[in-house]
């Protein structure tokens, strides 16, 4: 069964539709990588299935458990509809980190603070941070991080500021990770760190959705590909399938466009 | 959900205030009803609110001490006393004293008030209980020259904006600078930026000359006469009341005996 | 030289008893102003249009008009025009109305100042608390508020300092702060009569005070300096 299931994802701003019924589905373990030009839709997808878009129209489950549904309005409180969509992560093209904490602390945060609603939270207080300082530490080291624990981002190059941002994301858990452009902010040279983490996170068998302009990146890590154009999906299928072989015109041109 | 009430609530409430607050401004509030329980009022809330100015010998505080004294303030002390309530003396900016009268932030007015035509109109006064006049002060080196109305004529001088002296002044033809108050007048000759002052006899007495504040100044030509009142709400039995207590206080020797401790007594008015 | 001397004490003594008058109005309308402005930006910024727009006209009101006038109406218009004066009598009720005069005029200046800072925090930084599971006043309180805090710092110490110099206004309403206490000796006061010196001295007090301020905010402004917004 497909840990997360996209089905008809409609969404307008105003007039123009900018997703006109989108569905996918990915494995449990498997990358999807979602291309195509700027104006394809992709970002608005990635946005709408993270709730920093409400779609018009459609429906998300992810591992069974419908977090989205157009047709049946949510009853659930605030706090159970964020429980929901902490099942799924994000890491934004611009790294969003706080700049007002350190490094430990921009991982640590949202863990402490879900930390405080559980029920034995106050009995077993130094013993729940003790564990969430320990998985930030073993993810930040993983990052190759370990020494900048107490820096602030603003002392981080771009590079660093996005590895952060990818430990804070997987902190909290989530079944699903999302990219934005990961590389995009970065400069050329810095793009090389963060393909490496996602490279390895791929040999983990995480889960990742990857919206990303690096075609070779796309093509040696993903096990499925995504075409986008004008709010539909052109194109799908296996990573080596769709770039050796592109079925329809649009996505012909698009790869063409981007040899030259 | 719960939010959009909260919001919609809070907004009502806003503009129900400012409708209040606008709708109130049309009422206009009839004065004689208001004051016509002055006295019950003010013996119902225990306190006589004088409203003064720092202005020996009037109503001043000693060197060193934050208790009121002065003519005035002694005599206001006992008619407070004669009503059974507390004497509370309340400094105030005089460019207000009408609005503060209204607006019942204070009693009386009771500061040496001359009773000019405006304040006559303004306020209800009490029966006159002292003379003053509207004197000349020049410095005192060139005091022989200004013996007469006639001979200043040609000077510059200050006087307080809206006072008695602005008004003989103008009457007159004089050239005049308006200044805040009196005693701003008086710095005004001292510094030499104006010839010379016109301000109250009585206030004179105790600022001007040998042994006082300026010691350089003198008066000269009394321009004219006139009277100190006590000024009360439009309407106020209060102003019956403290005649009759004036009148007693007269005839008791008890203004006699405050007149002599501040050197006023050939100003009374029996 | 010697007048000076006998009368610095009764001065000094006077001029303190005002300032101390400025310094609790000051404090007072701090304490008010600072919390009520940051209620009446979450106003302004509502998106519920009638709250937004009431509170937009009420800040424009209040800052379009001079801070005298307001201190005259409320305390004059409850005794003027329900011939109820609510302030209650002597210095205390004279305070009680400048402080609320001065508390609504400054959280209305505040207003503005909270709403530009949060305005100016980047919308990323509320999308990445939000995919952080963080609820909306988790997200204003740990995230959004501190960066706010060391944006407004320099205009906010501005206004701070504007106010110390403010307080001077509530002599319209005849509270004895420390401009008045210097001008009495003017017209007059416990013996004492034209004397400008007290008037110039209280410049003394506004001095070291708004400097001690100065101080603080720097110092305020450095222990932010670690981050960047």
């Amino acid at each position: 069964m497909a840990i997360l299931e996209v089905e008809n994802i409609h969404k307008s701003f105003g007039k123009a539709e900018v997703l006109k019924g989108i569905s996918f589905s990915l494995e449990k373990g498997n990358v999807l990588s979602i291309i195509g030009s700027s104006g394809s839709g992709k970002t608005t997808l990635l946005r709408c299935i993270n709730f920093l878009e409400t779609a018009d129209v459609g429906r998300i489950t992810v591992d069974g458990d419908p977090i989205f549904d157009s047709d049946a309005p949510s009853t659930l409180s605030a706090r159970e509809r964020r429980d929901k969509q902490l099942k799924i992560g994000l890491v934004f093209q611009q790294f969003n980190l706080f700049p007002q904490y350190n490094v430990l602390d921009n991982v640590t945060l949202a863990p402490r603070l879900r930390a405080k609603e559980r029920a034995d939270y106050k009995q077993n207080k130094k013993q729940i941070i003790g564990e969430i300082e320990a998985k930030a530490k073993e993810l930040l080291h993983k990052m190759g991080l370990s020494d900048k624990l107490d820096y602030y981002p603003c002392q981080l190059s771009g590079g660093q500021q996005q590895r952060v941002s990818i430990a804070r994301a997987m902190a909290l858990e989530p079944k699903i990770l999302f990219f934005d452009e990961p590389t995009s902010a970065l400069d050329p040279e810095l793009t090389g760190e963060i393909l490496k983490v996602i490279r390895e996170l791929a040999k983990e068998h995480m889960t990742m959705v990857i919206v990303t302009h690096e075609m070779n990146f796309a093509k040696e890590v993903s096990d499925h590909i995504v075409f986008m154009d004008q709010g539909v999906i052109a194109e799908e299928g296996r990573a080596n399938d769709l770039f050796e072989n592109p079925q329809s015109e649009r996505l012909k041109a698009f790869l063409n466009n981007l040899k030259n | 959900m719960n939010k959009k009430l909260i919001a919609l609530v809070l907004a009502a409430v806003m503009v129900v205030a400012c409708f209040a607050l606008a709708a109130c401004g049309d009422k206009t509030t009839d004065p004689t009803d208001a004051a016509s329980s002055d006295l019950a009022y003010i013996k119902d809330k225990g306190t006589l609110v004088i409203g003064i100015t720092d202005y020996a010998p009037m109503d001043f505080q000693k060197e060193g001490s934050e208790e009121w004294v002065g003519f005035d303030a002694d005599l206001a002390k006992k008619f407070a006393e004669s009503l059974g309530v507390k004497a509370e003396f309340q400094l105030i900016e005089w460019d207000y004293k009408t609005t503060e009268l209204d607006g019942k932030t204070i009693d009386c007015v009771w500061n040496g008030m001359t009773l000019t035509e405006e304040v006559k109109t303004a306020m209800d006064c009490s029966k006159a209980y002292l003379h003053n006049q509207q004197i000349v002060i020049v410095p005192a080196d060139k005091a022989a020259d200004y013996q007469t109305a006639e001979a200043c004529k040609d000077l510059q001088f200050a006087v307080e904006n809206g006072s008695a002296g602005e008004e003989v002044a103008t009457e007159l033809g004089f050239k005049i600078t308006e200044v805040e108050n009196q005693a701003s007048a008086l710095q005004e000759v001292a510094a030499g930026t104006c010839d010379a002052a016109i301000i109250d006899s009585l206030m004179a007495g105790a600022m001007v000359g040998e042994g006082t504040s300026y010691a350089n100044l003198t008066y000269t030509v009394g321009l004219n006469n006139e009277e100190y009142g006590v000024g009360f709400r439009k309407g106020s039995d209060v102003v019956e009341v403290f005649n009759a207590f004036l009148d007693a206080a007269i005839a008791d020797g008890t203004v006699d005996a405050i007149a002599e401790t501040y050197d006023v007594q050939a100003a009374l008015i029996k | 030289m010697t007048q000076f001397f006998q009368q610095f004490p009764v001065v000094f003594q006077a001029l303190n008893v005002g300032f101390l008058q400025t310094l609790k109005l000051f404090g007072a309308t701090l304490l008010g102003a600072l919390p009520l402005g940051l209620l009446i930006s979450f106003g302004s910024m509502s998106k519920f249009k009638p709250l937004s727009i009431v509170t937009r006209l009420i800040v424009w009101v209040v800052r379009g008009t001079p801070l005298m006038i307001q201190l005259l109406i409320i305390f004059f218009f409850p005794g003027l025009v329900w011939g109820k004066p609510i302030w209650g009598g002597g210095e205390s009720g004279r305070f009680l109305a400048a402080t609320v005069a001065f508390i609504l005029n400054y959280a209305c200046y505040f207003s503005e100042i909270y709403r530009g800072g949060i305005q100016s925090i980047p919308v990323g930084q509320h999308e990445a608390a939000q995919v952080l599971g963080l609820s909306k006043s988790q997200t204003f309180f740990r995230v959004v508020l501190l960066q706010v805090v060391k944006r407004i710092v320099p205009p906010m110490s501005n206004e701070i300092i504007t106010l110390v110099k403010d307080t001077s206004l509530a002599r319209i309403i005849a509270l004895q702060e420390i401009i008045w206490a210097g001008q009495s000796f003017m017209k007059g006061s416990h013996g004492i009569a034209g004397q400008i010196w007290p008037l110039f001295f209280t410049g003394v007090y506004y001095l070291l005070f708004s400097g001690l301020l100065t101080i603080l905010f720097n110092r305020l402004e450095k222990k932010l300096d670690y981050f960047k917004v």
